[in-house]
């Protein structure tokens, strides 16, 4: 467990935030914060940044097996749903066609169905399942409390390093960031 | 090869050895495999002739035809790609794009191809294209197609080959362009070339598009006249781009496999050239479920004759195996983006891919063969005859792709957006 930090006035620490002139600086500060192992921490820029997950060592995201093993769920339901009805539930006569079913033919009406229901599927995994790794949606954010902050949509760089950390320390990591080349470095009450 | 002056601000990946195979390489093995292709194409239609292996001339018609038609749709898909890449102003294709233009040079000698089998075919009064058979002439479908099929108040197809002639020269016509214009670039470094080709794409890819669906309307659909589809054009480009896709994949694969294009052809352009391949795996299965289905639902007699073609005579597994190596196998295998990267594995999916489009083909072709007469097939031992076609009009196109990649620069490499092409990079 993170050892928790707080300010003179009892505040709980969010973490500390430092900010960069300019894309390239950020890039390699990024790259030295990396290289010394923090795990919760992120940059934010006013516009995409090419390498910027290299230098940061963000690995691949899981979402996409997520998505497989859901999407492919989907399938299997959809089929079994129009499978059960067609044979069990509710049996009708359609255009003289079979039931439907692998064994007794008439499987084909089935398939845009399924595929449906696995897009359907797939859709949600993707858009909730993204949701939830970026942990959204949520109401606010403490670095939303500084006012410096918000030039990281204008013209500024930022990185941001939790108090959560497990490498987390006041005066290290901020020692780390100042090396790093930062122009002003603030702490950030939760 | 002599290094122009402007050549000199090239990148070291972009000069010498490594954009160039030595020269006179692939000359003799080129002209050599070419040669073994023509021997066998022609050696297939002869075969035909001589009724050798139990084979009608029927069959050896179309088992040629299938070779043909399936080397036709790789150079189409190629021709496409190149015009989609033009219009999209596709960055990181310029590294990749002169292995699609090698590939589109054929497409005039693949349209050749096709020429013994309109010629035979009228010659012999329809042996494998029934509509010119005189047995039915007779009939209301094709009394009410003839216009399409011969001409107005004509016996003889005017209006068939008058299109096939429209095709070749369309296509003569914008491929050469292409290809000169890409050619000028490499001796001047002038950007006015990629300009032009944008320009003239504009206007073309429709045509092409419609070339391409019509040449598979006249060719492919038309095997029995009765039969229609309005998926049929979308059907041949989708096996078109699945297979010059594996084609061009094929191509640098090897290439790479020789120390050459390195740091030019990344895994990151293996990695997109896998997505497409996927994509055009799941288009394939798409628009030919979404033709079956339609067929099977509507139960209509001239379109579900198309099916029970290929549903009696053993063609019925030959449909099941497509089911799963046209689709299901590519779609789970190359699903993976670490399959797309990996170079040994694409190099089996990209021959597997070419397989199964011959393949697909084949299933397209070969039971229109013996539909009248279903009794005389020689069943699988007319196989060789198969294969002796099939295997020549392949060997013709992968001889002349030999000599062809390996007499030029291997990268177009004063394409205005190779440094794009070059830093070429999906993120994670």
């Amino acid at each position: 467990m993170a050892k928790v930090y707080v300010t003179e006035n009892n505040d709980r620490i969010h973490g500390i935030m430092a900010e960069f002139a300019g894309p390239a600086d950020l890039y390699h500060a990024c790259e030295k914060v990396r290289d010394a192992g923090y795990s919760k921490w992120d940059s934010f820029t006013p516009f995409p940044i090419h390498g910027m997950e290299e230098a940061m060592g963000i690995k691949r995201t899981i979402l996409p097996v997520i998505v497989a093993v859901v999407g492919f769920t989907g399938v299997g339901l959809g089929y079994l749903l129009q499978w059960w009805v067609s044979n069990s539930g509710y049996q009708f006569v359609t255009q003289g066609k079979p039931y439907g079913g692998l064994v007794n033919g008439g499987w084909q009406v089935f398939v845009p169905i399924t595929f449906e229901i696995g897009i359907l599927f797939s859709a949600f995994a993707s858009i909730i399942g993204m949701l939830a790794l970026n942990g959204l949606p949520r109401w606010n954010h403490p670095l939303f409390k500084k006012e410096r902050f918000l030039a990281s949509s204008d013209d500024k760089f930022f990185i941001s390093i939790e108090a959560g950390d497990a490498k987390f320390d006041p005066d290290a990591t901020r020692a780390l960031l100042e090396k790093a080349g930062a122009t002003s470095i603030e702490l950030v009450e939760e | 090869m002599t290094t122009a002056p402007h050549d000199i601000h090239l990148p070291a990946a972009l000069r010498g050895e490594n954009i160039n195979l030595a020269a006179g390489s692939g000359k003799g093995l080129g002209t050599g495999v070419l040669f073994v292709g023509l021997v066998l194409a022609l050696a297939g239609l002869g075969l035909g002739f001589a009724g050798m292996f139990g084979a009608s001339l029927a069959h050896a018609v179309a088992a040629y035809l299938v070779g043909a038609m399936s080397v036709l749709a790789v150079c189409l898909g190629a021709t496409i790609f190149i015009m989609i890449f033009h219009l999209l102003n596709a960055g990181w294709t310029a590294t990749v794009r002169r292995q699609f233009e090698n590939i589109m040079s054929f497409l005039p000698y693949a349209w050749l191809m096709l020429a013994p089998v309109l010629i035979l075919e009228i010659a012999k009064d329809g042996v494998l294209f029934h509509w010119l058979h005189a047995d039915f002439q007779n009939d209301y479908l094709l009394i009410k197609k003839a216009p399409y099929f011969f001409g107005v108040g004509t016996e003889f197809p005017y209006f068939f080959v008058l299109r096939y002639l429209f095709y070749g020269a369309f296509w003569f016509f914008v491929t050469r362009r292409l290809l000169n214009w890409s050619y000028e670039q490499d001796r001047t470094g002038s950007v006015e070339p990629t300009a032009k080709s944008r320009l003239m794409c504009a206007w073309a890819l429709p045509l092409t598009a419609l070339t391409t669906a019509f040449v598979a309307f006249d060719f492919l659909m038309a095997l029995d006249f009765k039969f229609f589809s309005t998926m049929w054009g979308v059907y041949y480009f989708a096996g078109a781009a699945f297979s010059s896709i594996a084609t061009v994949s094929l191509i640098l694969n090897l290439l790479l496999r020789k120390g050459k294009l390195q740091g030019v052809v990344t895994t990151e352009h293996f990695h997109d050239l896998g997505k497409l391949q996927f994509s055009f795996t799941v288009f394939w299965a798409y628009i030919a479920f979404s033709q079956y289905f339609l067929i099977w639902y509507a139960n209509i007699p001239e379109e579900t004759s198309f099916l029970l073609h290929r549903k009696d005579w053993g063609w019925k597994a030959l449909g099941v195996f497509l089911i799963v190596g046209h689709f299901v196998a590519p779609f789970l295998i190359i699903l993976s983006r670490h399959i797309k990267k990996n170079l040994t594995l694409m190099l089996v999916m990209s021959l597997w891919c070419l397989f199964a489009h011959v393949l697909d083909i084949f299933w397209i072709v070969r039971p229109m063969a013996y539909a009248e007469n279903p009794a005389e097939s020689p069943g699988w031992g007319g196989a060789p005859l198969d294969v002796i076609a099939i295997l020549g009009c392949i060997l013709i196109f992968v001889g002349y792709l030999i000599q062809k990649v390996a007499s030029g620069p291997l990268v177009a490499v004063h394409d205005p957006y190779m440094h794009e092409g070059l830093e070429h990079k999906n993120y994670v």
